[in-house]
Parts: C-alpha cells; sequence; structure tokens
C-alpha cells in the first residue's frame, strides 16, 4: 500500500537531570493519502513526541531513532533546506495554543501574507482565505492584533493560513483544547471538511474520543510511547481489544451511565526509560500475567486491527448501553 | 513522586552535597572566591597580617617584596593590611546597606502586590522618584547633604538599591497575590499578614535572593565609586574605593597600588554578578530550543 | 488612535515623578541643618546679601510656595548663581553641556552598534557549554568592571603608550569638532563598556524568551529558514525588552559621564557636578542632578512611547519594566 505517512519503530529519548527518559518506545504508525486518523492516549502517551517528530519538530536534545517517512522522504536523514521544504510544501500543523502561534507584535493580515510567501497559498487573499473559515468582516479582523481576538478566532486563522498552503498532511495536537465547547464542534467541522475538499491526509492528536468516533475513519490508541491499537475507528472505540483501549473508552464521560460510578484506569502513566522490558501497561492492566512483565508484546492482528498485546480481549464486553451512548 | 520518594530511601544523599551538586563549577568557583574574601576580611586583622594598617614602616611607594607582599602606598604605610581592612569595610557597608534594602523593598514589594491599586501605585511612585536618579548622582547629592563618610556611603545605596528590588519584588508578589491559592486563603478569613508571611513571601524568596544578590554587587560598585570620588569612606580607614582612588593619583610610579584593590574589587563583583545570574537561572528556568 | 489612549496616563507619569524628583532636590538642600543662606551663599556673604537671597526664595512664604517659586524659576532657566565663582550656573552650564552631550552619545551609538548585535549572536547561536560558559564570564566582567577602574587603567594606558590621542583637557566641541571627537574616544569606550555587556545581556536573554514562544515553532513548522524567524518573527519582540532597558542605560551613562569625565579630565555636567561638590556649591549640585533627573525621565518616557508602538500589548497591560 503507497503511505504517506509511515512510522516505523520510533524511538525518542530525552536526557534530563534525572536521567534518561524515554518519550517514544517503538512507535507504528502509517497514513494513507486522504485518510483521517484519530491518535488517543493520556498525557505522557507520547501523541504530542510522535506528532511533532513527524516534522522533525522535536526540542533540542532529543535523540531520536527509527524511520519516518513522509511522501517518499525519509525524514530524519533529510538535509536542512530539504527538511524546510517538507514543512513548507507537505506537511501543517496546527497547534494547542492558538493565540500563542500567533505573532504578538504583528496585525493578522501581516503576518499571514508573511507566512504565506512563497508557499501554495501566496497567490490568495487574507480576506478570501478568513471567509473559508466561516469568519464575517473578514476585512476587519485582518487589521487586528493577536490579543485583540479569541482563541477561537485564533485558531480559525492558524487553520486558515496553513490550509492555504494545501499541505498534503496536516498534523493537529488537540487544537481545540483551548477552545469552548461551541467553538470546538465549528473548529473540527472546519478543519475535517476543508482537509477533504482538499485531499489532505489528518493526524488528529485528541483526548476526545467522541470527536475521534464522529471525524476519524481511523483510530490509534498510544500508551507508554508506543501504539497499543490501531484499526477502524468503529472498530477501535466500540469494540476494543487492547485492556488499556477498553478501560480508556469505558471512563470516557461520554460513555457515562447515569448512576454508575465511571470506571478510573487504576495506577499512573509509566515513567519509561530505554530498553525496559515487557508491556507498560502491565503494572496498570487486570488481564496481566507474569509474561506480560518479561516480553514486550508483538503486533498481532486481531479482527480487523493491530493489537499490541500478548492476552488480547476476546469478545465484547462493552456493555450495551455503553455502546449505544458511541 | 512515587519514584523520587523510593530513590531517597535506598540511596541517602547528603543534601549539602546535592545542593552543592546542583550548581555549576563557574558558581561554585565564584563563592569560593567570595567566601575567601570574607574569610580574609574577618581573620586578617585579627591574626595581624602585615601589621598595622595605619602605620607609616617604609618607604614611600615601594614595590612588592617579602616584607611588603603589595607593596607600600604614598605615604609609607605597608598595602597588604590596608587592603585587607578594606575589603572588610567595603563588604561590611555593603553588606549592611544590603540587609537594609532587602527588608525594606521586601515589606514594601509585598504590601504593593498584596493590595495592589492605590497602595502598589503610591510605592511604585515613590520608586519611580528614586529610580530617576542615576546612582552615583544621587549618592552625590546625599553625600553633599550628609556630608563625606560611611553614612553617606550606606544611605546612598541603599536609596539607589532599594526602587529597583522593590520593583521586582512587587511584580513577583502581584502574580502569586492574584492566584487562586491566596484567594482561597482570603476568602477563609487567613488574616492579611498572615497571608503575605505564609504564601507571600515563602513564594518571592526566589526573587529576593536573586535581587539581593544583584543589589549587593550595585553596593559594592557604588560605594567604591562614592570613595573613588573622595566622599565615602574617609581617611585613615580604607576601603576598595579609596584605595583604588589612591592608586589612581600615583599609577604611572607605583601601579601595584592600583592594582590590587581594583583587581579584588572586580573579582567580588564577578563572583557576585555569576552567583546572581546562577540563582536567577535556578528560579527562573528557561527551556532551551534549537531552530 | 490607538496612542491617545494610555499616552495621557504616561505623561502624567512622567510628570508625577518629575515634581517628586524635583521636591526631593529642593528639600534635600533647603532642610539643611544650619541657615539656608549661609549654606547657599558661603560664609563670606554680607548681611544684605542673605536678606536679598532670603526674599528673592520668598523665606517669609510656606515651603510650599518656595518650592513652586524655585521650580518656577528653574523652568524658565534661572537656576541660580555659582558660589564659587558667581556666575550664573546656567551660562556655565550651557558650556559644559555640548561636551557631555557628545560623549553620551558617542556611548549610547558604541552601545548599540556593539552590544545588541554580540546580544543577537549570543541568543541565536546554541554554542558548546565551553563557549557559553566563557560569554558568561566576558559578560559578567563587562558589567562588573567598575568605570573607574576601566578610566584609570585606560588613563594609564594612553599616557604611558604612545598610542594616539593623548589625555588631556577636554573642552567645548564648537571650535574644534574633529579633534573633540579624537579626544573623546577613549572616554566614550570607557563609559561604553557597562552598557555594551548590559545591553548584549538584555538582547541574549530577550531573544532566547523570544525563541521558546509558540509563534517561532509555528514559523519553524511552516519551514521558514532561520534568518528569516529572526528577522521578521524573532527581533521585534525582542525590541521590546531591550528597548525598556534604554532608560536605566541613560541613567547608567549619565552617573558614569561624572567618573569618566573626572578622570579623563573633561569639563562637562560630570564634572561639574564633582567640583559643585567639592565645593559645595550647592546652586550647581542642585542643577545638574535636576537636569540628569529631567534627562533620564524623558528618555524613559519617549521609550515608553516608542514601545508602546513597535509592542500593542504593552500599552494595554500597562508598563511592562
Amino acid at each position: 500500500m503507497n503511505h504517506l505517512l509511515r512510522v516505523d519503530g520510533a524511538t525518542v529519548d530525552y536526557t534530563t537531570r534525572h536521567g534518561a527518559t524515554r518519550a517514544l518506545d517503538g512507535a507504528n504508525l502509517t497514513i494513507a493519502p486522504g485518510e483521517r486518523v484519530g491518535l488517543v492516549g493520556e498525557s505522557g502517551s507520547g501523541k504530542s513526541t510522535l506528532g511533532l517528530l513527524v516534522g522533525r519538530l522535536l526540542p533540542a536534545g532529543a535523540r531520536v531513532g527509527g524511520t519516518i517517512t513522509v511522501d517518499g522522504r525519509d525524514v530524519l536523514s533529510l538535509r536542512p533546506g530539504d527538511l524546510r521544504a517538507l514543512r513548507r510544501e507537505v506537511l501543517g500543523f496546527v497547534p494547542q495554543d492558538p493565540v500563542g502561534a500567533l505573532d504578538p507584535t504583528l496585525r493578522v493580515g501581516r503576518q499571514m501574507r508573511l507566512a504565506l510567501r512563497g508557499s501554495a497559498g501566496e497567490d490568495g487573499n487574507p480576506a478570501d482565505l478568513l471567509e473559508r473559515v466561516r469568519i464575517d468582516r473578514p476585512d476587519r479582523v485582518l487589521r487586528l492584533y493577536p490579543h485583540e481576538i479569541s482563541g477561537g478566532m485564533a485558531q480559525r486563522i492558524v487553520i486558515a493560513t496553513v490550509m492555504a498552503a494545501a499541505p498534503r498532511l496536516l498534523v493537529a495536537d488537540e487544537p481545540t483544547a483551548a477552545l469552548d465547547a461551541q467553538s470546538r464542534e465549528e473548529v473540527t467541522g472546519l478543519v475535517m471538511d476543508l482537509a477533504e475538499s482538499e485531499g489532505t491526509s489528518v493526524l488528529w492528536l485528541s483526548h476526545d474520543l467522541r470527536a475521534v468516533g464522529r471525524w476519524c475513519d481511523r483510530t490509534a490508541v498510544m500508551y507508554g510511547g508506543r501504539v497499543v491499537e490501531d484499526g477502524s475507528t468503529r472498530a477501535v472505540l466500540d469494540d476494543p481489544r487492547h485492556p488499556y483501549t477498553r478501560a480508556l473508552s469505558r471512563s470516557d464521560p461520554a460513555h457515562a451511565v447515569p448512576g454508575r460510578r465511571l470506571p478510573a484506569i487504576v495506577g499512573g502513566p509509566p515513567t519509561l526509560v530505554a530498553g525496559a522490558p515487557g508491556c507498560a501497561f502491565a503494572p496498570r492492566c487486570p488481564r496481566a500475567v507474569a509474561d506480560c512483565e518479561g516480553h514486550r508484546p508483538l503486533p498481532l492482528t486481531v479482527d480487523g486491527r493491530t493489537v499490541l498485546c500478548l492476552r488480547p480481549e476476546t469478545e465484547t464486553t462493552v456493555p450495551s448501553d455503553v455502546k449505544a451512548a458511541s | 513522586m512515587k519514584d523520587t520518594a523510593t530513590e531517597s530511601t535506598t540511596r541517602p544523599r547528603n543534601p549539602v552535597r546535592g545542593a552543592l551538586a546542583s550548581f555549576d563549577a563557574l558558581t561554585l568557583t565564584c563563592a569560593g572566591v567570595l567566601a575567601l574574601l570574607t574569610l580574609a576580611a574577618v581573620a586578617g586583622p585579627l591574626a595581624g597580617v602585615g601589621g598595622d594598617p595605619t602605620a607609616i614602616v617604609g618607604p614611600r611607594l615601594a614595590p612588592p617584596s617579602a616584607e611588603y607582599p603589595l607593596g607600600t602606598d604614598s605615604l609609607g604605610r605597608s598595602l597588604l593590611p590596608r587592603v585587607i581592612e578594606g575589603v572588610g569595610t567595603t563588604l561590611v557597608v555593603s553588606a549592611v546597606a544590603v540587609l537594609c534594602t532587602a527588608v525594606i523593598s521586601t515589606a514594601g514589594g509585598i504590601v504593593a502586590g498584596y493590595h495592589g491599586g492605590a497602595v502598589n501605585g503610591v510605592v511604585m511612585r515613590i520608586g519611580d522618584v528614586l529610580y530617576a536618579f542615576p546612582a552615583i548622582i544621587l549618592a552625590i547629592l546625599v553625600a553633599s547633604v550628609v556630608g563625606p563618610g560611611r553614612t553617606a556611603a550606606l544611605v546612598s545605596i541603599v536609596l539607589v538599591t532599594v526602587p529597583l528590588m522593590t520593583r521586582m519584588v512587587g511584580a513577583a508578589a502581584r502574580l502569586v497575590c492574584v492566584r487562586d491559592y491566596v484567594t482561597a486563603a482570603r476568602i477563609s478569613g487567613v488574616s492579611a499578614p498572615r497571608i503575605m508571611v505564609r504564601h507571600v513571601l515563602t513564594n518571592v524568596s526566589g526573587t529576593v535572593a536573586v535581587q539581593t544578590t544583584y543589589a549587593l554587587s550595585v553596593a559594592i560598585l557604588v560605594e567604591g565609586g562614592l570613595s573613588f570620588l573622595g566622599y565615602g569612606v574617609q581617611l585613615p580607614a580604607s576601603s576598595l574605593g579609596l584605595l583604588i582612588q589612591e592608586g589612581t593619583v600615583y599609577m604611572v610610579k607605583a601601579p601595584w597600588a592600583l592594582l590590587a584593590p581594583s583587581v579584588i574589587l572586580v573579582l567580588a563583583i564577578v563572583a557576585i554578578n555569576v552567583i546572581g545570574d546562577s540563582l536567577r537561572d535556578r528560579f527562573e528556568p528557561r527551556k532551551a530550543r534549537s531552530l | 488612535m490607538r496612542i491617545l489612549t494610555w499616552l495621557p496616563g504616561r505623561l502624567l507619569g512622567a510628570a508625577v515623578v518629575l515634581v517628586g524628583a524635583s521636591a526631593l532636590i529642593f528639600a534635600a538642600v533647603r532642610f539643611l541643618p544650619g541657615d539656608y543662606a549661609q549654606i547657599v551663599l558661603g560664609p563670606l556673604a554680607s548681611a544684605q546679601e542673605r536678606e536679598a537671597l532670603r526674599t528673592e526664595f520668598g523665606f517669609d512664604r510656606t515651603v510650599g510656595e518656595q518650592y513652586l517659586l524655585w521650580l518656577g524659576q528653574a523652568v524658565t532657566g534661572n537656576f541660580g548663581h555659582s558660589l564659587a565663582s558667581g556666575q550664573p550656573v546656567a551660562g556655565e552650564l550651557a558650556a559644559r553641556l555640548p561636551v557631555t552631550a557628545l560623549l553620551t552619545a558617542m556611548a549610547v551609538v558604541w552601545t548599540v552598534v556593539i552590544g545588541v548585535p554580540l546580544g543577537i549572536l549570543a541568543g541565536t547561536r546554541t554554542g558548546t557549554t565551553r563557549s557559553t560558559a566563557a560569554g558568561r564570564l566576558v559578560s559578567s566582567l563587562g558589567v562588573s568592571v567598575p568605570d573607574y577602574v576601566l578610566a584609570a587603567v585606560v588613563v594609564f594606558a594612553l599616557s604611558s603608550l604612545p598610542l594616539g590621542p593623548s589625555v588631556g583637557a577636554v573642552g567645548a566641541p564648537a571650535q574644534d569638532l574633529g579633534g573633540t571627537l579624537l579626544a573623546l574616544l577613549p572616554p566614550s569606550l570607557v563609559l561604553a563598556v557597562f552598557t555594551i555587556a548590559a545591553t548584549a545581556r538584555a538582547t541574549r536573554d530577550a531573544v532566547l524568551n523570544v525563541l521558546v514562544e509558540p509563534h517561532v515553532s509555528a514559523a519553524v513548522a511552516r519551514g521558514e529558514t532561520r534568518l528569516f524567524i529572526i528577522t521578521h518573527h524573532v527581533l521585534r519582540n525582542a525590541a521590546v525588552p531591550v528597548l525598556t532597558l534604554t532608560g536605566t542605560i541613560t541613567a547608567m551613562l549619565l552617573g558614569g559621564a561624572v567618573i569618566v569625565e573626572s578622570v579623563f579630565d573633561v569639563s562637562g555636567l560630570g564634572s561639574y557636578l564633582v567640583q559643585g561638590l567639592g565645593r559645595r556649591d550647592y546652586p550647581v549640585i542642585q542643577t545638574c542632578v535636576l537636569l540628569a533627573t529631567t534627562v533620564f525621565v524623558l528618555m524613559s518616557l519617549i521609550v515608553d512611547v516608542v514601545t508602546g508602538l513597535l509592542d500593542p500589548r504593552v500599552a494595554v497591560s500597562g508598563r511592562s519594566r
């Protein structure tokens, strides 16, 4: 199959004052052209690291292993000029903090023109671009400074700018986390619609299982720096096979059953070190056996999805009312 | 958090060594230099190193020798005990003044930050007025009013260092005071002085430490400058600024008389500034990233 | 216009500071222990002279009125007479001001031309730990060597080595501008060492602070070149904290001029002040201090306005110093 993005055994290590820590521990992920992939997992699972790694945007001091291929180019061995070309022509990033992503000293219009210079969107009129993201009176907005606009407005501006360059792959790192519920829906819909019309693939990093369930074709679940379950959204979220995915979908407030306590995942997320044996989820896993602590699980294909588990769940045990809610 | 707890039980660490190890070699060297200067200033006169600083003992402007390790001055006094005494005077005057500054600024900054509004405005305006005077010019005004001497140096240093430190502590305190835990403490009826000490003071202590260090280096500069102009510490006492001033008069004939106090003064200020930078990096950390 | 919303407040603030500072200068001398007329006129003045001064300063009026009288005269350029020479302070000052203006202007040029690029270089090049430590040490030295030590060493070097410009009395620039500029070269460099180092450090810190901002990360993610990001997105942002330092630098230069002018025998404002202090020439001291303070306050005001125009947030959030 012809992949737009292929991440193979990616590892990322940092050396901190307290010793070495591992942010990615052999993560695998592929995205086909036009595909919309949701990447879910709790804070510290490695989602953001993986997202940044796609454009080699990690902070200085990160040691990276494995291979990342975008549009046939080996990202980790690109020379600086080619890397910039890749970021400019193929990739688009939508950050978590939209207001911070705008230069505070420049008016919106001026920085949009600066950002579009030399890209595919160069001939685009900023006002037209803002209309595409459904901003009223774009001429007025273009004259404003970033501190004068709302988070939702800023995120639309960022999205308009990024999508003007017609990227092949859009990496969105919890782009709606800082927005209110109303803007969240609108912005998510906007990104997905624009991506569809441009044929852009989307890597959507999120905590929001419901949004992922609604908008993404495929869902990949991360835990402890690895993608532990990866398959069609319907299969992964409605009928999880990895014990972690199951626990995660049960603890999602969207699946709450009135009068019943929302099940939490016992324990805390792991701090990883390079070369640790076993499954990172084993200490918190209800199904763990002795082997789980000592052997790293290899990818298994179960019911049309890839699972990284020695003892994947075998049958549908999600209560039917939860299933209906999703 | 759990990991650190288990680690510290299995591997007990000496807290002093741990604290020292967290600073880099340059900072530790500078701390050592300061400790050495302080030791010399305290122990030197007690042990009578170099003899009586005021006694005329030898030829005028003699170069360094075994008998007079730093040479002699224009009156034939041995320079070594005079430099040691000068270090002591400079350090004492500066330290006492900075102590006053630290107390005034911390109290003023916290009160201004806690109350905000008009109180903050008044405190900061007073600071602005003092801040409008260039350091040495303010010192000259003070010296012209109170007359030359230690008091002039002391008052000048306090007036020069208070505005900046008050502003910094005030800004830090303001940030703390709008935090939810301070609001929570206010709502639950904790008294204002108690909040200021328990919550605000503890949280601005980093800023206080950094600014006190910087104030000390400014203090040494100002004391030296005023003494250099002849309006700080007066003869027959000695201070680094005074020795430098004397040194410049005869620097062509006897450059060593200028060299020793200058080098020590610069060393002390560099050491204090490096320690200040290091403390600032500690309390206001910043992540590095590449382009 | 946006600027009209915050400019009046800034002007008022500057006025308050100026009034406060002038009141302090007035009070410091007015409330000296002893007879004011004798202090101001010296012990040799006659009874009539003292009486004339008392009337001139309105000693029969309230302190507030006396202050206003004094301030009113100062504003109109009447700074009284020097006790030492008997000449009007305004006239003596006018002869000395151009040299100090030239000296500090040259120091400002060195500061901007050397300090800012050094800071940008230090902020954007993340070198080895050893080179970083070396840079730290050099910049620490720059802000730590007092001007009086440096001035003394330079004067010593210039007078003992045949290096070109000799040290001697530097007079009014009107007669021989080229010669004055050459003579002011060493003192202006000595004066600028501190501000160069301080500016370089502030610039470096400002650049580093901007580099970690998300909008820089966003520009990197867009595939912009390093140079483009620095010139378009970093420098303008970093300029604000550097510019706010300019007021402080003005104060440093004015204070430094006092020392440097004395050591290099430059007959400007600074050496006039030191002379005045030596003779307890209170009108001279008051005038020089008032002038230095006014220059500093006006510089800070100008910086505030420029900063407000550069960074729209400053105007909203208030002073950012």
